[in-house]
């Protein structure tokens, strides 16, 4: 418990501050990529203690209503996403922090809310943005809604999933997340990517 | 090259870390000694054709795999856990 009689200047600061800049609107020229911030999510790296996956899982169900997926998938609903990372291991995507103790019965629990930058990508040039730097293929055959993966994107560190329940030809939306220290060098990488299509 | 990670399916070699020869042993309390753990540290096949090689996908599930692979060609005859998952 923090002691109230401490003073400090610390306060939350976002991890793309500084670093997106909000551009200027033109309705007359839609943008090819849209790309929105996540801000004030909590994140958690869930992994299940050994042999208590299924009694984990059951856990998940009953709290959160959603099934742990075991291959590379994200399951969502509004306030919640459990995205595939690797085996026994889920990330916990909560639209508002809050608690995740209840799942340290069962797992190791690592708050990550603020460790990782999150921005959400869409638009019709989403793909041909991202396929500039991704190494794995993400047109609807090969990455349908709900498929996640954890890559690289010019040599960071991203996790990255499908959010949109879109038909097969319309622009997918994705959710990427790369570690907070990287978040500049993303930025540095998708904006100049993006260029072109805005 | 591109490796089928049995957990993420097939990767950019980019994304793995190599290890080596898979099917080093490091030798028990009771059969150590200097000319074995030389062995087990230093000495390697290098063959010309199939080996069974340890990966790390580090830049995706960072799980350790076990890959058969042709060293002339490149072709995987298989990647499988490194671990058994003995978790259920
Ligand atoms: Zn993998």
């Amino acid at each position: 418990m923090a002691d109230p009689s401490l003073k400090t200047k610390w306060s939350r600061h976002s991890a793309w501050a500084d670093i997106l800049t909000a551009s200027p609107s033109d309705a007359a020229r839609p943008c090819g990529v849209n790309v929105v911030a996540r801000e004030g999510l909590g994140v958690a790296g869930i992994q299940a203690q050994r042999g208590r996956k299924a009694a984990l899982s059951a856990l998940v169900k009953m709290r959160y209503g959603l099934e742990l997926p075991t291959t590379p998938r994200a399951v969502r609903d509004a306030a919640h996403a459990f995205v595939w990372a690797g085996p026994g291991q889920w990330l916990l995507v909560a639209e508002q922090k809050e608690s995740f103790a209840e799942l340290s019965e069962l797992a190791a629990v690592s708050d990550q809310s603020d460790g990782r930058a999150a921005l959400r990508l869409s638009g019709p040039n989403v793909r041909d943005m991202l396929a500039k730097g991704c190494m794995i293929d993400l047109h609807p055959a090969a990455f349908p809604s709900g498929a996640a993966a954890m890559t690289s994107i010019a040599h960071i560190g991203v996790h990255l999933w499908r959010v949109d329940e879109q038909p097969y030809d319309r622009p997918a939306i994705f959710d990427i997340l790369v570690a907070r220290s990287m978040a500049a060098s993303f930025w540095s990488w998708a904006s100049a990517s993006a260029a072109e299509y805005n | 090259m591109r490796l089928p990670c049995p957990h993420c399916g097939t990767r950019d070699v980019q994304e793995f870390t190599y290890l080596g020869d898979a099917n080093v042993k490091r030798p028990g309390a009771d059969e150590m000694s200097e000319a074995a753990m030389t062995r087990y540290v230093y000495e390697r096949d290098n063959p010309a054709g199939r080996q069974r090689e340890y990966w790390h996908h580090s830049s995706g599930c960072h799980a350790w795999i076990v890959v058969t692979r042709d060293t002339r060609t490149h072709r995987i005859e298989s990647a499988e856990p490194a671990k058994p998952l003995v978790q259920s």
